[in-house]
C-alpha cells in the first residue's frame, strides 16, 4: 500500500457516505416533490450563505460539538453513553437555576452557571456509571432511560414550581435570565457566542489528552480491548466512573452553554425537540470517535439542519429532509465498505477465524 | 386504592403491554443470534406509520398490517445486511435506525398528509375489537378480556409458539446454537448466516405488528414519535427475562402494568410528569434484579464471534 492509498484510504469511506445521504436526500426531495439541485442550493445558503446563516450554524454546533465530544470520549473507553440528552438537560437547568438565584456580579455568576452545569450533567451520568460498575446494570439501557426520566423531571420543576408567571404566556419555562450573566457574543449582532470557543478548546484539549496523557492511553486501551487493559492492569471500574462524569460533564457544558449564550431561559422542551443530543452522537459517530473529526462533523450536521430550515422557508419540502441525510450517513459510515472491498481484492479472506 | 385498582386495569394493562410483548420478542430472536437490536424503537414507529399509511390508502385493516410488515421487513434487510454482512457494529446501527425512522416518518408525516405532529383521518378503520360471546359473561373474565384487538391473543400465540420452536424442534435447537456459539454451529455444517436474517426478519414483522397495535389498536391515529420508548422498553424485558419467551412475556406483564398504572394515576390530582416517568423508573429498578453477563464474557464472546 503506497503512502498515498494510506493518506486518502480513510477519507473513502466519510465521502462514500455521504454521497449516498445526499442521494437519499435526493430520492426525499423527489417523493416531496422539489427539485434536487434548487433544494440542495437552498441548503447551502441556509447553513453558510452569508455571515448571519454562517455564525447561525455555528452557534448550532456548539452544543452539538461539546455533546459530540462527550459522548466520542466515552466511546473510546468502550462503554455506549447515550444519556446525552438527559446530561445536557440536567446542566441546562442548572446552568439557568444558577444564573436565575446565586447573587453576585455578572461574570461570576455566568462562571459558577457553567461550572454548575458540568457537575450535574456528570453527576447525572456518574450514577448510571456507577450502576453498571456495581450493580451491572446494563449501562446503554440505563442512560436512554435516564434521559426520560431527566426531560420529564426539568419539565415539572419549569411547569410548576420555577415557572415563569411574569408573563400572559402559558408555555412551561423559567424566568429569563439577567442581561449580565449572558455569554459575551463574539461578533455583535450575530448568534455565535463565546461557547463556540470552549467547544474548540475542548476539541483540542480531548485530543492532546487522548493522545499524549496516560489516562489517555489506558482509555483508548480499554477500548480497544477490555482484556487486554484488564491484563495490564487497568481498573475499569474507577476509569468508568471517571470517563462517565467527564462525558456527561461535557454534555452538560453544552446544556450550560446554550442556555447562557442563547436561549437565556429554560424553555420545556426547546432541547428535546433540537435534538442537540442525537446530532452529537451522530457526530462521534460519523468521526469514529475522533475528537477533531467530532468537531468537524458536528459543524456539518448543524449545517444540514440550519440548511433544512432555509428549504423549509424557501421550498416546499419540510426540513426533516436533513434528519434523513443524516441517518443514511450514520448508516453507511458504520459499514465497512472499503473494508471489505479491499479484502476481497486482495483475496485473504481469512484473518486467521474461519469465515 | 379501590378506584385504582379494579378487573379494567388488567384489561389497560393487556392493551398496552401487547406493543412491548411483539417488539420484546423480537428482541428475543435477535439477541438469541447474537445480535443486539437496539433498533426496535425505530422499526416499531415505522410499522406504527406505514399501518396507518396502509390503513388511509387501503381502507382495510388487513391490508395495512400487511403494508406495514412489508415496509418494517425492507429496513429490517437493510439492518440485518449492515450488521451481518458489512459487520458494522449492531449499536450503531441501531441507532441510526432509530434516527432514520424518527426523521423518515415525520418527513413523510408532511409529505403524504401534509400535516405536523399528528395525523388522524375519521375514514380509516381500527383493528376489530373481539368480545368473545361466552366468555364476555363470565364473572371475571368478561372484563378482563373486554374488547380486546386480535393482537393481543396473536402476541401471546406467538410467544407460546417461539417457546415451542425453541424448545422443542430440531430447527429452533440449532437456531440457539447459532446464536450461543457461532463458530462450532459453523463447524457442524449450521448455516448461521441465515439464521441471523431469518432473527432479524422475523424481528421486523413483529415490530410491524407492535406498531400496528400502536397506532390502529387504543386510537386510530399516528403521531410523531409515538413509540415514546416503548422499544428500549421492550428492549429490557428481553434481557430481564434472559431472551427466553416465557421470562419476556412476563417482565411485558410487569411493563405493561406499570404503564396502565401510569395512565390510571393520571385521573389523580399528580401532575402528569411524574405519572409519565414510572414506567422508566421501574424498568430502571427492575434491571437491579437482573445481573448483565459480565464484559469480560462479552469481550471473550467477541473475539470468537465469526460474523
Amino acid at each position: 500500500m503506497n503512502k498515498w492509498t494510506k493518506l486518502t484510504l480513510p477519507l473513502l469511506q466519510p465521502i462514500a457516505a455521504i454521497m449516498v445521504g445526499l442521494l437519499a436526500g435526493a430520492i426525499a426531495i423527489m417523493i416531496a416533490g422539489g427539485d434536487i439541485l434548487e433544494t440542495y442550493a437552498e441548503m447551502w445558503k441556509g447553513a453558510f450563505g452569508g455571515m448571519y446563516f454562517f455564525t447561525n450554524t455555528l452557534s448550532r454546533a456548539t452544543p452539538i460539538i461539546l455533546i459530540g465530544l462527550g459522548a466520542a470520549f466515552a466511546f473510546r473507553a468502550g462503554f455506549f453513553n447515550l444519556g446525552a440528552e438527559g446530561q445536557m438537560v440536567f446542566g441546562a437547568l442548572s446552568a439557568a437555576l444558577v444564573g436565575l438565584y446565586m447573587p453576585g456580579p455578572g461574570w461570576l455568576v455566568c462562571i459558577v452557571a457553567i461550572i454548575a452545569g458540568i457537575v450535574a450533567g456528570g453527576l447525572w451520568s456518574v450514577m448510571a456509571g456507577y450502576f453498571d460498575a456495581r450493580f451491572r446494570v446494563n449501562l446503554l439501557i440505563s442512560t436512554l432511560l435516564l434521559n426520560y426520566v431527566a426531560v420529564l423531571f426539568a419539565g415539572y420543576l419549569v411547569a410548576y414550581p420555577l415557572k415563569d408567571r411574569s408573563g400572559s404566556a402559558a408555555m412551561a419555562q423559567s424566568e429569563m435570565l439577567d442581561n449580565s450573566v449572558w455569554l459575551p457574543k463574539l461578533i455583535s449582532g450575530m448568534p455565535l457566542h463565546v461557547g463556540f470557543v470552549l467547544a474548540v478548546l475542548a476539541a483540542l484539549i480531548i485530543f492532546v489528552l487522548l493522545k499524549r496523557s496516560v489516562i489517555g492511553y489506558e482509555v483508548r486501551m480499554l477500548g480497544g480491548n477490555p482484556l487486554f487493559a484488564l491484563f495490564g492492569g487497568v481498573k475499569r471500574g474507577p476509569m468508568m466512573l471517571g470517563a462517565m462524569f467527564f462525558s456527561g460533564g461535557l454534555a452538560g457544558l453544552g446544556g450550560a452553554v446554550e442556555i447562557l449564550g442563547s436561549q437565556y431561559r429554560y424553555i420545556d422542551g426547546a432541547l428535546s425537540t433540537a435534538d442537540y443530543a442525537w446530532t452529537g452522537i451522530m457526530a462521534a459517530l460519523l468521526a469514529g470517535s475522533h475528537p477533531i473529526g467530532t468537531l468537524i462533523a458536528s459543524i456539518f450536521l448543524a449545517a444540514l439542519q440550519t440548511g433544512g430550515m432555509g428549504v423549509e422557508r424557501n421550498t416546499e419540502v419540510p426540513l426533516e429532509v436533513g434528519a434523513i441525510i443524516q441517518a443514511v450517513l450514520i448508516l453507511f459510515i458504520s459499514a465497512r465498505f472499503t473494508y471489505s472491498f479491499l479484502k476481497r481484492r486482495k483475496g485473504n479472506k481469512s484473518d486467521g477465524t474461519a469465515v | 386504592m379501590e378506584q385504582l385498582f379494579d378487573l379494567a386495569l388488567i384489561n389497560s394493562a393487556l392493551r398496552v403491554l401487547t406493543p412491548i410483548l411483539l417488539a420484546a420478542l423480537g428482541g428475543a430472536l435477535c439477541s438469541r443470534v447474537g445480535l443486539f437490536n437496539v433498533g426496535l424503537e425505530g422499526f416499531m414507529l415505522l410499522g406504527a406509520f406505514s399501518a396507518v399509511v396502509g390503513n388511509y390508502f387501503f381502507g382495510n385493516v388487513f391490508y395495512a398490517i400487511l403494508f406495514a410488515i412489508a415496509i418494517v421487513s425492507i429496513f429490517s434487510f437493510i439492518f440485518a445486511y449492515l450488521s451481518i454482512n458489512l459487520q458494522a457494529n449492531v449499536i450503531v446501527v441501531g441507532i441510526a435506525m432509530n434516527a432514520l425512522a424518527a426523521g423518515l416518518t415525520t418527513f413523510s408525516l408532511r409529505a403524504i398528509f401534509d400535516v405536523k405532529g399528528a395525523f388522524y383521518d375519521n375514514t380509516m378503520v381500527g383493528l376489530p375489537k373481539w368480545n368473545i360471546p361466552i366468555i364476555e359473561d363470565i364473572p371475571v373474565l368478561g372484563p378482563i378480556l373486554a374488547g380486546l384487538t386480535p393482537l393481543v391473543y396473536l402476541s401471546f400465540l406467538i410467544a407460546g409458539l417461539m417457546w415451542y420452536y425453541f424448545y422443542r424442534t430440531k430447527s429452533g435447537f440449532r437456531f440457539l446454537a447459532a446464536g450461543e456459539n457461532p463458530l462450532a454451529a459453523k463447524s457442524v455444517g449450521i448455516r448461521v448466516r441465515r439464521y441471523q436474517y431469518g432473527a432479524v426478519l422475523a424481528s421486523g414483522v413483529l415490530c410491524a405488528l407492535a406498531g400496528a397495535q400502536l397506532s390502529l389498536g387504543q386510537v386510530t391515529m399516528f403521531t410523531e414519535g409515538m413509540t415514546a420508548g416503548r422499544g428500549f422498553i421492550a428492549l429490557v424485558a428481553t434481557m430481564l427475562g434472559q431472551s427466553g419467551p416465557l421470562g419476556v412475556t412476563a417482565a411485558s406483564l410487569l411493563f405493561g402494568f406499570m404503564d396502565a398504572l401510569s395512565i390510571r394515576f393520571q385521573g389523580l390530582a399528580l401532575p402528569t410528569h411524574f405519572t409519565q416517568m414510572l414506567p422508566y423508573v421501574v424498568t430502571i429498578l427492575a434491571m437491579f434484579f437482573f445481573k448483565n453477563k459480565s464484559f469480560q464474557q462479552d469481550a471473550l464472546k467477541q473475539g470468537s464471534s465469526s460474523r
